[in-house]
């Protein structure tokens, strides 16, 4: 499957043809089912393209009416310096990893947090209780409560756009063709070829969660938890509204 | 190679589990401890500890109804609550620890209720005004020979709650503060000595009672002696780099001076009432119990609060440590402050001087007012 446009929007008609098929037949034959291709997704960050412009992070928000106070994806940006030479400015999108061993998953109590056929992992708004154990276990931050919903909420992989035949939001708009998203179980893709012809990491690999998002040119002091300056300092916060401008 | 690293754009998350867990956490560790207090004299007859079982008990219960109502409210849908008996997900500890809150609950109440059936029976053959509510509390009967059975099973359900708690915190990974074997242990511990806390502010309160008080506070000193011993040997191993957990665990807040502030605050609040409680075992019981209530619930203040407050992936510390606004607050008056309605209701209502054993559990009968 393809990154662009045009062949995920092939790929995904065949798809979305055979699932047809196959649901509108499931009585009649399941073996005809067993030889049907299911893309796995799963999206491939090339850091050298990331200009950290945030238009993944405002489609994000505009495609799946994000609040305020929250982020489905967003770009950490860090001032590199090492050893004392210019500083280097790096980019990392960060997401859902969609893992295969999703730690968010066994730990929702009322099985609220699934693995869709796809590899998505999402949440049926329907059944979440909020009790927010899933926002614990993740360890990339990924998840949140959303207080305009009260349920857990993350991202999806615009899961309704992907059945639409369309791109995750974040990767229609990246502007450097930083994000790549397509079927990593089909060997033509080009996330499959990206992963083959290029050294990746995944995020936290210690944590043994078989992320689906990958980094080309990751550094590694980005991996895990970056031990650094922080760039939000609550003590400011209050501060900053008393140095306003004194309107 | 050197790399110092500016964190220059970076998302703030909040705290998803909010001071009333702090509360849950800190109100059902103190009932199922003092339960298991209550036990020993109420179910396998040890008189000679009757005053402070009675104690015991009323912390339990009153704890023990305030608790769940805090855990309620730290759901953000709690009118889905019933989910949790119909999704039940068996590999999610908190699932079964939906099970296994209201078998407590209801346990502990019908062994409180067993325990004073005779005394209800009693009262409601009195004639004055509240007796048609003792009537209606003894169910027409005065009989408690199912007191201790049902004690052992409240006390079963104890130990289950104290599983469940520890296991449901101690699995997340992706919080290494957490993701400590040492972290049920701690909870247990730290629940005896918020129970022990409770107990002599309640004896200061309620009895003052010198022989009771130093008892009191022997305990107190031997359940801190636990808690200090856990947090010793807790540094020994994460500094060890024996357990890679512990280590990442230290090694997760060890760069923040507030942090450093915290433990030798910590460690204050063990080893100030530990030397009280030991050399003036009388008369301090007051200041050791506040002292031990304290400690109780900054143990989990600091876990569930400053546990959130280090991030996953990003760097320095977000301020879920001392979350602002009126929202938390509220969550910490309004559960104790439900906790004193219970209190007052109790000593009210319920007859707890006069609370004995069944009688085929009484050895050595004991006077039955202190």
């Amino acid at each position: 499957m393809d990154t662009t446009r045009r062949g995920f929007l092939g790929a995904i008609g065949q798809v979305t043809i055979g699932a047809a098929a196959s649901v509108a037949g499931a009585g009649q034959s399941a073996s005809a089912a067993e030889g049907e291709h299911v893309p796995h997704w799963g999206m491939v960050v090339d850091l050298r393209k990331c200009i950290g412009c945030q238009a993944c992070t405002v489609a994000c928000i505009m495609e799946n009416a994000v609040p305020e106070d929250a982020f489905r994806t967003h770009v950490s940006v860090y001032e590199l310096v090492k050893d004392g030479k210019d500083p280097a400015m790096v980019m990392l999108p960060r997401l859902c990893n969609h893992c295969d061993d999703p730690p968010c998953l066994p730990v929702c109590p009322v099985e609220a947090t699934f693995k869709a056929e796809n590899g998505e992992v999402l949440v049926d708004a329907s059944k979440c209780v909020g009790c927010a154990y899933c926002v614990q276990a993740c360890p990339y931050d990924a998840r949140f409560i959303n207080h305009e919903t009260q349920v857990a909420d993350k991202c999806t992989f615009c899961f309704h756009r992907t059945q639409a035949g369309l791109l995750p939001a974040c990767v229609e708009t990246c502007v450097g063709g930083a994000r790549n998203f397509g079927d990593l179980n089909d060997p033509e893709s080009e996330v499959s070829k990206m992963l083959r012809d290029n050294e990746v990491s995944v995020l936290r690999p210690e944590m043994h969660t078989n992320p689906n998002v990958y980094y080309i040119g990751l550094d590694d002091v980005l991996d895990g938890r970056v031990a650094g300056e922080a760039a939000y300092h609550p003590e400011m916060a209050a501060s900053v509204q008393h140095h306003g401008e004194g309107l | 190679m050197e790399i110092q690293v500016h964190e220059l754009v970076g998302a703030v998350h909040d705290a998803a589990w909010q001071p009333w867990a702090v509360q849950y956490f800190f109100l059902i560790a103190i009932s199922v401890t003092a339960l298991l207090m209550a036990l020993p004299a109420f179910v396998f007859g040890k008189t000679t500890d009757l005053r402070a079982a009675r104690l015991a008990l009323m912390v339990a219960v009153t704890t023990g109804i305030t608790a769940p109502i805090a855990l309620l409210a730290d759901l953000h849908q709690p009118f889905r609550f019933w989910e949790f008996f119909v999704y039940t997900h068996k590999s999610s500890w908190m699932a079964w620890g939906a099970w296994i809150v209201p078998s407590y609950v209801g346990l502990l109440l019908l062994f409180a209720w067993s325990i004073h059936r005779p005394e209800f029976h009693r009262m409601g053959q009195d004639d004055w005004r509240f007796a048609w509510l003792f009537r209606l509390f003894s169910l027409g009967g005065a009989s408690n020979g199912f007191t201790r059975p049902l004690g052992m099973l409240a006390g079963i359900a104890a130990l289950g709650i104290l599983t469940y708690t520890g296991s449901e915190v101690m699995v997340v990974r992706a919080r290494p503060l957490w993701n400590t074997p040492f972290l049920p242990l701690q909870f247990a511990a730290t629940g005896f000595v918020g129970a022990l806390g409770v107990m002599l502010v309640l004896e200061r309160s309620l009895c003052r009672d010198g022989t009771l008080e130093a008892t009191l506070n022997h305990r107190l000193a031997l359940a801190l002696a636990v808690v200090g011993g856990l947090g010793i040997a807790w540094f020994a191993v994460a500094l060890s780099g024996i357990s890679p957990v512990h280590s990442e665990a230290l090694a997760s807040v060890a760069g923040f001076p507030v942090w450093k502030e915290i433990a030798l605050w910590g460690a204050a609040s063990v080893a100030i009432p530990f030397v009280l409680a030991l050399a003036l075992p009388r008369n301090t019981g007051l200041i050791t119990g506040l002292i031990a209530i304290h400690a109780a619930w900054m143990f989990r203040w600091t876990v569930f609060m400053g546990g959130q407050a280090v991030p996953k992936v990003g760097s320095g510390l977000y301020d879920a440590l001392m979350p602002t606004g009126i929202t938390g607050l509220m969550g910490v008056i309004g559960t104790f402050g439900l906790w004193v309605f219970l209190m007052i209701v109790y000593t009210t209502f319920v007859p707890w001087t006069d609370a004995t054993p069944p009688a085929h559990s009484q050895p050595h009968p004991a006077p039955a007012r202190s």
